[in-house]
């Protein structure tokens, strides 16, 4: 039995984007992982509050659309949630950055 | 172009082998085995049947993507050598040439199969859900599968938890589930709660990307999930 070999870049020629968004929000958590220790050390490093801000972001917009195909929303609609979840997480972070609402 | 074509029999390695064809103006991935076939290599092994995009046996992966041969074009490729294995998640045969039987074990072990209910009949004939009706237009793609093994191969699902009933067992599995005139909705129900089925799919909609039908496979499972639910709290249909 063939199966793929995620270490080839055949593999990974026709990644979908859904698979990105899984995999993107996967890699968000384990990051979120090592930033909030960073956070707990010093909370008032800039550098990791901008990292910490950008993670919870991407990590949580990209589980609204998650939650939104499991709750009905038609599959066909995933890239688009994708890219909505992507727009508006930088438009949320340069709101939060720009005007310190944190 | 070149054609790097997987090759494998019982008692060699695998490998990818190197081929040359004259590509030709409307010319298919299938046509360029088949030629290669008869001109160049009478060993190479492939399956087709119908030639034409209905019947789905010329599923392969061609440069990744999991498609039908005989309507890939050439042309439509991206340019440089064109990769061909066949499909993922299915043990082989012989060169492209996979064995489709654990699909069908699939749905035998979550109970795809139709079962006769009470309303199976209507008088001496067979009850008939209507074309437009709310029931049919559910399931009106899904019923289309015509079992390529596509989305069973593009699934990372299936190739992680070998006990995933993977995305064609569980569109089948919805189509019935869905049918009024099927008796084994209880049964389907309880199968479909065990540990690795509905709840181990990640949504990643691959197999919905590579159906040729243009099925949502993805779609049917967290249709499924959904009515799973609704039915552990009690308030949806069995």
């Amino acid at each position: 039995m063939l199966t793929r070999r995620m270490g080839s870049a055949e593999a990974w020629r026709d990644t979908k984007v859904g698979m990105w968004a899984w995999l993107l929000q996967r890699v968000a958590a384990v990051g979120l992982v090592a930033v909030i220790a960073a956070h707990l050390k010093n909370p008032f490093a800039r550098p990791v509050q901008a990292a910490l801000l950008a993670l919870v972001l991407f990590h949580g917009l990209l589980g609204v659309r998650a939650i939104l195909l499991d709750f009905g929303l038609p599959v066909r609609w995933h890239r688009l949630l994708f890219l909505l979840a992507l727009l508006v997480g930088v438009v949320a972070f340069a709101a939060f950055w720009r005007w310190r609402w944190y | 172009m070149v054609l790097r074509v997987f090759r494998w029999s019982p008692g060699s390695r695998e490998r990818l082998q190197k081929y040359w064809v004259k590509a030709r103006h409307g010319m298919t991935v299938l046509d360029a085995l088949v030629e290669l076939q008869r001109n160049s290599d009478a060993t190479l092994a492939f399956r087709y049947a119908c030639r034409v995009g209905m019947c789905g046996s010329c599923a392969m992966v061609v440069n990744g993507r999991e498609r039908w041969a005989c309507r890939t074009l050439l042309s439509n490729l991206a340019r440089g050598p064109v990769t061909v294995r066949p499909l993922y998640q299915f043990p082989l045969i012989r060169d492209l040439v996979v064995d489709m039987a654990p699909m069908k074990n699939k749905m035998l072990e979550m109970k795809a199969v139709f079962v006769p209910g009470r309303r199976a009949m209507a008088g001496d004939e067979f009850a008939q859900i209507g074309s437009r009706s709310r029931e049919r237009r559910a399931i009106d793609a899904a019923i289309e599968c015509i079992g390529c093994g596509m989305c069973v191969s593009a699934c990372t699902m299936v190739g992680h938890d070998p006990r995933f009933p993977g995305p064609a067992a569980l569109t089948r599995v919805f189509t019935l589930q869905r049918d009024s005139r099927d008796g084994a909705h209880a049964g389907r129900s309880l199968a479909v709660l065990a540990e690795d089925v509905l709840t181990r799919c990640h949504g990643q909609a691959n197999c919905t990307a590579v159906c040729p039908m243009e099925i949502s496979p993805t779609d049917s499972i967290l249709a499924l999930r959904r009515r799973a639910v609704l039915r552990l709290l009690g308030i949806g249909p069995r």
